[in-house]
């Protein structure tokens, strides 16, 4: 009864995104994300209750595992619950169902602790995964994140070939629809904006917020609709870091130099 | 054409040469992310930071390893091998990779140092007069500062946050103000690393010292070899291993060396001790970063050698000197 109830709010609080495809998000109960967020590294806020938005009853669920091997995942009502990770290094989750005339799918990556996998992260990504596929490129690296105000990189294939001239629309929590097209390489380059409430002075006190990427492709009378989530954190630079005082602070550095070179100059001539 | 020939022209390929491939080379040679590096765990400042490098510095995975696995001995009473195995095979790269190169890392690979001689190269050439050699007094003063960097940023502090007894700040400090991590990135076109954080005190104790350090290291450049290099904790880690090291400095000295202090003249380091009496011995001091320019300057037959194992790379010579001599007269005009 209460996972109906969570599950009712949380597709209640996402009401409207993602054009009725399906996508995920971190399910809304799931404490862990909270607390593993205030820290970086491998793992990071990954929360490992999940749940996919619009989806409909024959939707089917997977786990890719930095091998490249796969395991099934389990729905209840709308939501998996990741099993513990048997290596380290990046995840990817696919969901995907059918319609009459139409196909969905929707991935999410995660970074997860453990043993290297010792299979390279470019691997993951260029494994075609779903019909019409939206891929980062590159991911971000497994220290990193998607962090607002940065711009990044993805490329759109379908059937494993890029898809040129194609509208991708970006979504978050806070900021309208943004479309952008792929070129003649079916790549297309976002900007993260920066539009968090609320922010507290220090990385750690500010949850992560979602992004999500939406696409939609004909091929003859069939549709296909696909997604890419996943979690973006405030830029420090938007905030509490100063860069126009740390390029002055470099120039103070540089002038105590160059008054140590004054000072030796003097002292080399008085011998 | 053999008349540039050189030690230092060979150096400075190489180091040209390390610089793209550690600076740039997730855009060429390997992917960015972690798992593609070759090691993971450089005896030289290549910063993880820098996305696009093609591999990192050993400093970062062992600051957080004191963090994040040999703090839990004390918090989690977890078991010692689950505790160290991390740092036990970063420690294991980095004696190996000494084994190979010793710490040619510093002089013939590490980007910073690179920038370093690069930046006096300019300040040379602005006319900027020279500090020769810095007193035996100062050299002694500076020598512990590594130490201290090494004991107390890169183990301690990060083991004392592990433990909660510190804030989540000092988990990486010696990454927080190394000049490596802000010319790294900045040489990629991220200048995200310039900035003066006011998170908390520790942030910007931290920042501030981070910009300021990087600003002094750039102008003492100009004027002074290689500032930085002599505070660098990766001298004290690769000391702990530069006995295996199988390139060495080696100097014969006996009644061929009348101490005319030419290789202290032309050490960058300023290391008085290689002018000391030596009968077939390895001096690679802990400062020495084996650039080999007192082989090159010293002027008697087979007194200073590099040597890989048993094989005698270069001797020090009456030719090589006087060929050196010139081409550093014909640089300085």
């Amino acid at each position: 009864m209460k996972q109906i109830l969570f599950s009712l709010l949380l597709g209640i609080s996402l009401w409207g995104y993602g054009d009725g495809a399906i996508y995920w998000t971190p399910h809304g109960c799931d404490e862990g994300k909270a607390t593993a967020s205030k820290h970086g590294g491998h793992g990071k806020g990954e929360s490992a209750m999940f749940a996919l938005m619009n989806s409909e009853e024959n939707a089917s669920a997977r786990l890719i595992l930095p091998n490249l091997s796969e395991n099934n995942l389990t729905f209840t009502l709308n939501t998996v619950m990741l099993p513990k990770p048997p290596m380290g290094g990046y995840y990817a989750m696919v969901a995907e169902g059918t319609e009459t005339n139409g196909s969905y799918s929707a991935i999410r990556y995660l970074t997860l602790h453990g043993r290297p996998a010792k299979v390279s992260p470019t691997k993951l990504t260029a494994l075609p995964k779903t019909v019409l596929e939206i891929i980062p490129d590159p991911l971000h690296r497994e220290h990193d994140r998607y962090t607002a105000s940065k711009s990044y990189r993805f490329l759109l294939h379908f059937r494993g070939k890029p898809l040129i001239n194609t509208a991708v629309t970006l979504e978050t929590y806070n900021t309208p629809a943004q479309t952008y097209t792929t070129d003649n390489k079916g790549a297309f380059s976002i900007t993260l904006p920066n539009d968090f409430k609320n922010v507290q002075v220090g990385r750690s006190e500010n949850k992560p917020s979602e992004f999500l990427l939406t696409t939609q492709h004909r091929d003859g009378e069939h549709l296909y609709k696909s997604t890419l989530t996943m979690p973006y954190s405030l830029n420090p630079n938007d905030y509490w870091q100063s860069q126009t005082y740390g390029a002055g602070a470099i120039f103070i550095g540089f002038l105590g130099g160059l008054l140590v070179y004054r000072r030796t100059k003097k002292g080399a001539k008085n011998g | 054409m053999d008349k540039l020939l050189t030690v230092t022209a060979l150096r400075r390929v190489v180091q040209l040469t390390a610089f793209v491939f550690f600076v740039y080379g997730a855009m060429i040679f390997a992917t960015f992310y972690t798992d593609d590096k070759l090691t993971q765990a450089l005896p030289a400042l290549s910063c993880a930071y820098d996305m696009k490098g093609g591999d990192y510095c050993a400093l970062i995975p062992l600051q957080h390893q004191m963090d994040h696995r040999v703090s839990t001995l004390f918090t989690q009473n977890a078991g010692v091998m689950e505790a160290l195995m991390g740092t036990l095979i970063t420690i294991g790269t980095v004696a190996l990779l000494i084994l190979i190169l010793n710490k040619a890392f510093c002089g013939w690979l590490c980007p910073l140092g690179f920038f370093q001689e690069a930046i006096t190269m300019i300040g040379t050439k602005l006319g900027l007069t020279q500090l020769g050699s810095l007193s035996r007094e100062t050299v002694n003063k500076i020598r512990p500062i590594k130490w201290f960097l090494f004991l107390f940023l890169v183990l301690l502090f990060p083991i004392l946050t592990g433990i909660g007894l510190l804030g989540h700040e000092w988990g990486s400090p010696f990454c927080s103000i190394c000049p490596s991590r802000i010319m790294t990135t900045a040489m990629t076109g991220d200048m995200n690393q310039i900035y003066i954080s006011q998170a908390n005190g520790g942030y910007f104790a931290l920042s501030l010292i981070a910009d300021t350090l990087f600003g002094l290291m750039i102008a003492l450049a100009l004027f002074v070899t290689q500032p930085f290099c002599r505070i660098c904790p990766i001298l004290p880690m690769q000391t702990l291993f530069k006995k295996i090291g199988l390139l060495r400095l080696v100097k014969n000295g006996n009644s061929h060396c009348d101490s005319c202090s030419n290789c202290v003249k032309a050490c960058p380091m300023d290391i008085y001790e290689i002018q000391d009496q030596a009968e077939n011995r390895n001096i690679t001091h802990s400062d020495c970063t084996l650039c080999g320019r007192c082989v090159e300057f010293c002027p008697h037959d087979g007194v200073m050698n590099f040597k890989y194992g048993p094989l005698t790379l270069y001797s020090s010579s009456k030719e090589g000197f006087k060929k050196r001599t010139k081409i550093d007269k014909w640089w300085k005009g």
